[in-house]
């Protein structure tokens, strides 16, 4: 079965400056011994999902991923080794210079529905992916053509060539494969049929999603060979202030949650240290946590204002106040481990003469002072990460900033969606192949949407939020997603990398960690091995699978 | 569905077991409840006093604090009450934060009783068609959850700015929403409590009398009813004031109350609720504050009621 | 029969008034609802969908009669969710979460009624002494804490130290009636402490100026014990009040648990009310609101019948 993988390392960063860079890695509770079928957990998440599940359509944020990941499956799969690899797919093969590439179906395998899973089933759902959101629509821009070659046979046309496509027919857990009755049903974001370990039950907004087990599951544990899953039931309750949710673990009504806040994890060591909880930590493959800021319009359309804010925020205070001080300061977008990753990348660190002087430069391009607002979800303990960030940059640079609270996380997505805001709270990229970064940041600059303030083109990527469109950016994401060469691509991101230290499109905060914290009678965290022998992924961000949970006794 | 109740005689001392001891049960309520009274008076009086010379007082700055010793327990050198989270002085928080707190707990019911009053007065006094008019806009208003009318009201008195950066007069901004916000909603009950007591004493033979001798409505309106009911008005304003001081917090779960940086009881006690342990002076000192101005507001209600003999349970 | 008509006409002027004072608001609340409704996936053509389906080009008197003519028809339509794809049912979201409000707020006033009514009497056969003070304060106490604040106490010690009761959630009855008290004790309670303050004070107000009146003294002077006048003569007609404010108390209850609702899970009608107002889901919280109306009104015809029963002088006065 699972087993536990390395320990905590320790590595020191060469920029003291930057502060301390230890990474966690995995940390794992010890998973021996084969799974016991039988037993009902129920999973407090982050979040529910306002929009529903119909998944071509869908917001899912980890809330919603980690219930996605019950009921569906994804065509592939990302394993430890950080490579991507066949999973409800039999293979994914590219010919051609990688802009052909052929996906072949694993036979007998059938929706919970009784429905069969065949290419016309697969082409479908990516149609949908590519026409019907706007997300994936520029995730599968450069796709010219899916065809069925046979009834197990899809193949997949690139404009370009594509390295890195098998990622994308995984895309954070976020496409999974439909079946026709659901696509087709008026009630699609209600009526999931998926491959998936567990079948659809019920679902009540704001109260919980209830699924059973999928007795004809086409996984078997490739490992002990037992058939998948273990639990007869799953139960997904949302819970968005996560306090709450670690009380709710703590005294048994929840059996599994996730978690990121800092606060949180500590008081969890505490009862893992005791004895009466187990947890899962990883910082591997992990997500950032940043300052977006809406480069659009003023003031972040002057570098100056960005250097300001820059400059201003001590992110080693911010750290032990407000994160415990158990996270790693971030240098870029890419977490160690993650190609591209770099020690030191010439991110400003805070420098209070330096930010006052950034703020009277902006002072004087635009005559105006410098002020903005930073918007944050309304939990207590979100709003006094706001507060101090507010702090800081009052102190440091004398920049005055309104705070504004946003009551939920979808709320807080809509208004990054229209560009509503000047700079927000942010989580993202969770760390995988780099091109799937491409959809984030990425401009196409054709057709031209109109020019901002700085005479440059808008950026006419939606998904972009904060609008910026960086020509080296641009290039090296279109260069990277064409080369087959590994260190070529490593060298270009790595140019990215220091590129977003330069302008400050995004300000860095420290890489998340993720944990998955349960009673101590659950086993299986990390999911099985993948159908190709390889071990599976420890990235938490993008949740995980949930074939292999078990409790003790199969009773929960 | 209002009710008035029906005119009743004062038959001194017949249950009352304390009056079976002291013939002069008025004279023995007033003085027992002097004390208390005199503290409670006092008490506000002071709160209301230190929050209007936040300004002048030698105290830290309420929104910006030192990193360097956040979550500081009761008389640590330099913050006496504590820090919060992000090292912010508790004392100077907990003083800024009376001033929102009061203006918002006492403008919001003086708005109530301001406006609910009038027009509970003129229902009660004209009576007709006027009455059963602003009577049935008293009942209908009672039927919205009075919470979710005063978030609602708050959203669309204090839009929503996600961007622009901060502005001066922001504060004085959400002040005067959240105060328009529940002086609204709370006009209604007031408007009832005054029409039911409004109806009482109109029927009043000393009214009649003064109609009888020519005397317009409005004359006596104000100069033989409202004097009559004002005691009333002034001891359910009171509860009013203790209610919304505890409310204030509700708004601030939601948000809609005053906005961080700056304090205000209820959110001070709300921004600790995740971490109780953590910083416990943020949300105990502020509690506590309110709750001896709660006892403080009864006591003061209770002099009224005695020295006023105020009916004023009549709804 | 007469009655009967100017009740149902009493309930439809109040429905229909304070509904479209709802929309106006809704219409007054900043920014564009579709851009909030609409999943961000949502195109053009989409958005405009939205706008003609919400009747959002219309003005607002011809949105609230479409409104009303679908409402009083039983029809009450469905969140918006996206073209092509139904959003839920809001009668099935009143079905389930109607019930849970109607249940908390019927054990918050018999719980309240529990501690108020004694305490009322009580402080008022002894008014003016130490224990009159004493528990008049106490009752203060509770009433200055916060329901969060208690609600988080609560759950603090009863159920993360000692696992007496459940964090959160709701089970019906039905399935369990050990679990569904367990699971209801502590946001039941939270509320109560709150209120009991103000409807023993409400009660002991009346009742110290009933037991001034005459028939009281008689009854004292037949003989029959303090007790017996307390409970059996003076309670009613003094309880006319108290019965006043928990009728109108329902429609706070209903939407003002809203935040016990959220801290223990319990999505019943005043959490509907604020996902509903939070996702600009603005039909449904008219159907909210248009219900809690409803529930409010018929509650207060109750009160109203009750008044005749607790005190027959009430019969010849003024009523409004």
């Amino acid at each position: 079965m699972i087993t536990a993988a390395c320990g905590s390392s320790t590595k020191k960063g060469s920029n003291t400056n930057q502060g301390p860079t230890t990474t966690l890695g995995l940390k794992n509770a010890n998973d021996t011994g084969p799974g016991v079928y039988g037993g009902s957990l129920t999973y407090g998440i982050e979040a529910d999902t306002s929009g529903g599940f119909c998944l071509y359509k869908a917001q899912l944020a980890i809330g919603g991923i980690q219930v996605a990941r019950a009921i569906y499956d994804t065509l592939t799969m990302p394993g430890a080794d950080g490579k991507i690899h066949p999973y409800l797919a039999q293979s994914v093969t590219g010919t051609a210079n990688n802009t052909i590439w052929t996906i072949k179906l694993r036979p007998g395998i059938v929706f919970h529905d009784g429905s069969p899973l065949t290419a016309q089933v697969v082409k479908d759902n990516l149609d949908h992916y590519r026409k019907d959101n706007p997300l994936f629509t520029f995730v599968f821009a450069d796709v010219t053509a899916i065809d069925v070659v046979n009834t197990l046979t899809v193949k997949v046309t690139t404009k370009v060539p594509w390295s890195a496509f098998p990622w994308f027919l995984w895309s954070s857990s976020r496409l999974g494969i439909m079946a026709e009755a659901q696509m087709q049903s008026p009630d699609c974001n209600t009526k999931l049929i998926g491959t998936g370990p567990f079948e659809y039950v019920s679902w009540k907004f704001g109260d919980k999603f209830v699924a059973k087990r999928n007795p004809h599951y086409w996984y078997k544990d490739p490992a002990t060979h037992q058939q998948l899953p273990f639990l007869n039931q799953i139960t997904f309750v949302p819970q968005e202030d996560s306090a709450k949710r670690t009380s709710s673990l703590q005294a048994g009504d929840f059996q599994i949650i996730h978690t990121d806040d800092p606060l949180e994890i500590v008081k969890i060591r505490k009862d893992v240290a005791a004895g009466t909880l187990k947890d899962t930590e990883s910082d591997k493959f992990t997500e950032i946590g940043y300052v977006m800021l809406n480069v659009t319009k003023a003031p972040f359309n002057h570098l100056s204002a960005r250097q300001a804010v820059a400059y201003s925020v001590d992110r080693n205070v911010y750290n032990r106040l407000r994160n415990a001080g158990i996270l790693t300061n971030a240098t870029g977008p890419f977490a160690p481990g993650v190609d591209g990753n770099l020690a030191d990348t010439g991110l400003p660190s805070v420098d209070p003469a330096k930010a006052k002087a950034a703020a009277a430069q902006y002072k004087q391009e635009t005559g105006k002072d410098l002020t903005f607002t930073l918007d944050h979800t309304a939990d207590p303990s979100t709003t006094q990460d706001a507060v101090l960030v507010q702090q800081m940059v009052q102190a440091n640079a004398g920049i005055k900033v309104q705070l504004n609270s946003v009551p939920d996380q979808s709320t807080l997505i809509n208004i990054a969606i229209g560009r509503g805001f000047d700079a927000t709270l942010w989580r993202n990229n969770p760390g995988a192949d780099d091109d799937t970064q491409y959809v984030w940041w990425h401009c196409n600059n054709s057709p031209s949407l109109g020019t901002d303030p700085n005479g440059d083109a808008a950026c006419d990527n939606l998904v972009n939020f904060g609008g910026f469109n960086d020509p080296i950016i641009n290039t090296d994401l279109d260069k990277a997603r064409s080369s087959a060469s590994p260190t070529e691509r490593t060298a270009l991101y790595e140019a990215i990398n220091r590129e977003f230290a330069k302008e400050l499109w995004l300000l860095w905060a420290q890489y998340t960690l993720w944990t998955v914290d349960y009673k101590p009678n659950v086993h299986g965290i990390l999911g099985p091995p993948l159908p190709d022998g390889a071990a599976p992924f420890p990235g938490l961000p993008t949740g995980h699978p949930v074939d292999t949970l078990w409790c003790d006794g199969g009773k929960c | 569905m209002a009710l008035e109740s029906a005119e009743t005689k004062i038959v001194p001392g017949a249950l009352d077991p304390a009056a079976i001891d002291e013939p002069e049960d008025e004279v023995f309520e007033k003085r027992r409840i002097g004390v208390l009274a005199w503290i409670g008076i006092g008490w506000l009086g002071l709160v209301v006093l230190i929050a209007i010379l936040a300004p002048l007082l030698p105290i830290k700055s309420p929104t910006l604090g030192d990193y360097v010793h956040p979550q500081a327990g009761m008389f640590t050198p330099g913050h006496i009450l504590g820090s919060d989270d992000s090292g912010r002085d508790v004392l100077s928080r907990v003083i800024w934060g009376a001033r929102a707190s009061l203006l918002i707990s006492l403008g919001s019911i003086a708005f109530g009783t301001l406006i609910g009053g009038l027009l509970g007065l003129i229902a009660g006094f004209k009576g007709g068609v006027t009455d059963t008019v602003l009577s049935a806009f008293f009942n209908i208003f009672l039927a919205f959850p009075q919470l979710v009318l005063a978030l609602t009201l708050v959203s669309v008195l204090a839009p929503v700015k996600n961007s622009g950066g901060a502005s001066s007069g922001e504060w004085a901004h959400r002040i005067l929403v959240v105060i328009l916000a529940v002086g609204i909603v709370s006009v209604p009950l007031l408007g009832r409590i005054t029409r039911a007591s409004a109806i009482s004493w109109s029927q009043r033979e000393f009214v009649m009398a003064a109609r009888a001798q020519g005397a317009t409505n409005r004359r006596v309106m104000f100069r033989e009813v409202l004097p009559n009911v004002m005691p009333a008005m002034l001891s359910i304003a009171l509860l009013g004031v203790a209610i919304v001081l505890v409310l204030e917090g509700a708004l601030a779960v939601f948000g809609v109350s005053i906005q961080e940086p700056d304090p205000s009881w209820g959110n001070m006690i709300y921004s600790q609720l995740s971490n109780l342990n953590s910083a416990p002076t943020v949300w105990i000192v502020p509690s506590v504050l309110i709750f001896v101005s709660v006892l403080a507001l009864n006591y003061l209600g209770d002099v009224v009621r005695a020295r006023f003999d105020v009916r004023e349970s009549a709804l | 029969m007469q009655v009967i008509v100017r009740r149902v006409i009493q309930l439809m002027v109040v429905l229909v008034v304070v509904t479209f004072f709802t929309s106006i608001l809704t219409a007054l609340l900043p920014g564009d609802p579709v851009t909030t409704i609409a999943p961000f996936t949502a195109t053009a053509q989409d958005r405009t969908n939205i706008r003609n389906q919400l009747n959002l080009n219309e003005n607002i008197v011809v949105r609230y009669g479409k409104w009303l003519g679908h409402f009083v028809t039983g029809d009450m339509g469905r969140e918006y969710a996206g073209t092509g794809v139904r959003g839920q049912s809001i009668s099935e979201r009143i079905k389930d979460s109607l019930p849970r409000s109607l249940i908390l707020m019927l054990y918050v006033q018999i719980l309240t009624l529990l501690f108020a009514i004694p305490l009322g009497v009580y402080t008022a056969y002894r008014a003016g002494s130490r224990v009159d003070d004493l528990s008049n304060g106490f009752a203060f106490l509770l009433l200055s804490v916060p329901v969060y604040v208690s609600a988080t106490l609560m759950l603090l010690f009863l159920s993360v130290q000692h696992h007496w009761l459940p964090t959160e959630g709701w089970v019906s009855f039905g399935s369990s009636p050990i679990e569904h008290f367990k699971h209801l004790a502590m946001p039941v309670l939270a509320i109560t402490i709150g209120q009991v303050a103000v409807y023993a004070r409400l009660l002991r107000s009346d009742m110290v100026a009933t037991l001034q009146e005459d028939y009281i003294l008689m009854a004292k002077s037949k003989g029959i014990s303090d007790q017996r006048v307390l409970w059996r003569h003076a309670l009613r007609p003094s309880s006319l009040t108290l019965l006043t404010v928990a009728g109108l108390n329902v429609g706070q209850l209903i939407g003002g648990a809203l935040i016990v609702e959220v801290i223990f899970h319990l999505n019943g009608l005043g959490f509907a009310i604020g996902d509903a107002i939070n996702r600009r889901q603005y039909i449904a919280l008219q159907d909210y609101i248009a219900v809690i109306a409803i529930v409010y009104v018929l509650v207060n015809f109750a009160v109203d019948a009750l008044y005749r029963v607790l005190d027959p002088r009430i019969r010849g006065a003024r009523i409004g």
